[in-house]
């Protein structure tokens, strides 16, 4: 199991690293002509890189010589094979000089080609320990807090908050306001946006579930198949005859 | 436009009350529109007697309504007339609150509005003297008048429409104005329907007005002018010439449209409640009652500007209220973005109240249905309203990129999203898909499914009883053992399903009638 160090040093890495530029002065040492031809082209594609596929395509080479060329292009470290998180499954290839774009990995949210949901689990939770605390914040009062904190290794950049507070809007968790400069929103310059944490149902209630989505009809996935002449053969209905 | 399910469910409903003639007979009018009596023959596979009876009984019953149109087609000056029958498929559905009806009537007035009131919902419409002739075992006639003032008073009674009032067809300016609307074959329907409410309704001045006697009828109105000249001549040219051979009397019934007002500002209060707090909740109880009155349609979309003096005076009336000041109240009026106008009045926006009760119901649904990531990619459609690519969705609510087309294909399936293709040509043709909730198409699905599901309901509640009607039928002293603890299972099946049946309802409510 990787540890969250590991985690947060490989978020390090890629947050902090600086794109390499090509270094067009260097030769193409001992490469034969198909090799140089398939190398010009992947390096052509910088951060984007080139699927193996597409270089069939566009080189026109036979598939053994380019398989064999990306083979010996990978053992001379000019190329390497990167991870596309839309298309795992496939081959994708980048020169050794450019780090992939976030496009290829999917952001900094994703780690391995998969969405890091323990580190986007923990941000969340410790933004809203600080929505709890603050009572009422802005984007920047979390940021600076969090920033302050050093909890992680990484920095995550005020838009990447304001990405976690979207889902936690949108999750019902947090309920966004706009300042009307007075009362509780004092402290917080006039519609500058804001959030609070979203109001739970009182003791001993439970929350608000729609009445259609509290019957089993409302959310049975074969209601459009289900009309009083037929048999109904949804498990959901045969749970209603134990009532 | 009836959807489908709700067709289905209003047949049920008058099947369950009236029988199958008169569902069959319902169900022509639903499928088919307004149709003349030898129409209805011909269409419901029913005998012209059988078919005379049925609409005599569901005229009776407000469900059905006649007008007369002309016909001035063909070679013939002679304008031909014919009655046509429409069916009100909103009254179908009160049919299943008359219930809840039945329960604000007996909070806010006595004993005895409530019994006459529950006479007129059982009969359809009655005469005074009929009403006096049912009541008369338990109340006097003056007793029943004076029920029927308050009754009248509150707005809870109404007069009914004219029996066939005769539709004038619209004039040049109406068809060309028709014409250039873009959803003039969309507006045909429900504008016919809205042209013989109005042509039946009775004037506003009298919809509400008791006249003891009924010589005083006829020499106030006229009194009353030209206008109303025409309205006596109307209602004897009808009452010689009503199809059905309805004589025109002053018949009254349950108003439907009041409960739909109180109905609409109890689902906005308690929305507020839920979201804000009791206080804010409070304040606008407050403002939607004093504006009550004063509102005409049940779907308009803001309130009455209220001063804010009746406002809290209003407040004050509640036992909660009591400790909160004027400029508390103003806060809280602020607090819920209410629009302040001319002399320190404030109205709201309930419409905008309305919006947000139904999104959360369809949220509501979509979590418990498809799960939590489901549920933020539909929210954030719904908040964007506006089209949105697959892989943008991905990144803006932190699902999986793999996994975030399969739950948009599945919501987009059942009809939750809309889809659109864009092909964009360059060095490589590239297929992008985008992605947005359409409300209007959305929310009739949910009405349909919500029609859909109340039938289901209804049938188990059939089902049951049928099931357990030996049980029901034993006499009390062989209710006992084993017996008792089925029947008590019987009667806990029939509660649960009935509440589901009436928070079910209250969805339906604001989805269609709000």
């Amino acid at each position: 199991m990787v540890s969250d160090d590991c985690k947060f040093f490989h978020l390090f890495k890629q947050e902090m690293s600086k794109r390499k530029r090509p270094d067009s002065t260097a030769p193409a040492h001992g490469l034969t002509e198909h090799e140089k031809t398939i190398y010009d082209l992947i390096k052509s594609k910088q951060d984007m890189g080139i699927f193996s596929q597409d270089i069939k395509r566009e080189t026109k080479l036979l598939p053994n010589i380019v398989t064999k060329s990306l083979k010996s292009l990978l053992a001379k470290n000019m190329i390497k094979e990167v991870q596309n998180v839309q298309h795992k499954a496939r081959k994708h290839y980048m020169a050794s000089d450019f780090e992939p774009s976030a496009e290829i990995t999917g952001g900094s949210w994703y780690h391995e080609g998969a969405l890091d949901k323990t580190f986007i689990d923990l941000v969340r939770k410790t933004c809203l320990s600080y929505i709890s605390s603050l009572k009422i914040a802005t984007v920047e009062m979390i940021y600076d807090a969090i920033k302050r904190s050093k909890l992680f290794h990484v920095e995550c950049s005020q838009e990447q908050i304001a990405e976690i507070l979207r889902t936690l809007e949108l999750d019902n968790q947090i309920v966004e306001f706009r300042s009307t400069g007075c009362g509780e929103f004092a402290a917080i310059p006039i519609r500058r946006v804001c959030y609070k944490i979203a109001k739970k149902p009182g003791p001993g209630k439970e929350p608000k579930v729609s009445p259609m989505a509290s019957i089993p009809c409302g959310i049975c996935p074969r209601i459009s198949y289900c009309s009083p002449d037929g048999p109904c053969t949804s498990p959901l209905m045969r749970s209603t005859r134990a009532l | 436009m009836t959807t489908q399910w709700g067709i289905k469910y209003a047949v049920h409903i008058i099947s369950t009350h009236f029988g199958d003639l008169a569902a069959r007979v319902c169900e022509c009018l639903l499928r088919r529109g307004p149709l003349s009596k030898h129409n209805i023959v011909r269409f419901a596979e029913t005998p012209l007697k059988q078919v005379h009876v049925c609409l005599l009984l569901l005229i009776q019953q407000n469900i059905v309504q006649a007008y007369i149109v002309e016909d001035t087609g063909g070679m013939d000056d002679v304008v031909k007339q014919t009655t046509q029958y429409m069916v009100l498929f909103d009254n179908i559905i009160h049919r299943t609150r008359f219930p809840k009806f039945m329960t604000v009537v007996a909070q806010e007035l006595d004993k005895g509005c409530t019994e006459l009131f529950q006479s007129l919902l059982q009969h359809g419409r009655l005469t005074v003297e009929k009403m006096i002739q049912i009541q008369e075992s338990s109340y006097g006639e003056e007793s029943v008048r004076e029920n029927l003032a308050k009754l009248v008073h509150a707005h809870f009674v109404e007069r009914c429409p004219a029996v066939e009032p005769l539709l004038v067809p619209p004039s040049e300016e109406e068809l060309a104005a028709k014409k250039r609307s873009r959803s003039a074959k969309v507006a045909a329907e429900p504008d016919i329907m809205e042209r013989v409410i109005d042509a039946a309704a009775p004037m506003e001045s009298k919809r509400f007005l008791i006249i003891r006697d009924d010589i005083t009828i006829d020499s106030e109105m006229a009194d009353d002018g030209s206008a109303n000249v025409g309205e006596k001549r109307k209602r004897s040219f009808l009452a010689s010439n009503s199809e059905l051979g309805i004589k025109e009397e002053v018949l009254w019934r349950a108003n439907y449209e009041e409960f739909l007002h109180r109905f609409k500002h109890n689902a906005c209060v308690e929305d507020v409640r839920q979201r804000v707090d009791d206080s804010a909740a409070i304040a606008l109880s407050a403002m939607l009652e004093s504006s009550r009155r004063m509102e005409s349609k049940v779907k308009s979309r803001t309130s009455v500007p209220v001063p804010i003096n009746a406002i809290y005076e209003e407040v004050m009336k509640d036992e909660a209220g009591r400790s909160m000041t004027l400029d508390d109240l103003r806060e809280y009026l602020e607090h819920l973005k209410c629009d302040r106008g001319a002399n320190d009045s404030y109205s709201i926006d309930l419409k905008s109240i309305l919006e947000l009760a139904q999104n959360e119901e369809v949220e509501s649904i979509v979590l418990k249905r498809y799960g939590e990531d489901s549920h933020r990619i539909f929210r954030l459609l719904s908040k964007a309203d506006h089209l949105l690519e697959t892989s943008k969705i991905s990144k803006m609510v932190f699902v999986d990129q793999k996994e975030t087309p399969n739950i948009l294909y599945k919501l987009w399936k059942d009809k939750y999203l809309h889809m659109e293709k864009v092909t964009v040509v360059g060095s490589q043709q590239c297929e992008f898909l985008l992605w947005k909730v359409n409300k209007s198409a959305l929310w009739k699905n949910i009405l349909d499914d919500m029609y859909h599901a109340s039938l289901n309901v209804s049938l188990r509640v059939v089902h049951e009883m049928e099931q357990g009607s030996e049980l029901l039928s034993l006499p009390p002293e062989k209710r006992e053992g084993p017996l008792l603890v089925k029947l008590e299972r019987l009667r806990n099946i029939k509660r649960v399903l009935e509440e589901s049946l009436r928070k079910l309802d209250d969805s339906m409510m604001l989805f269609h009638d709000f």
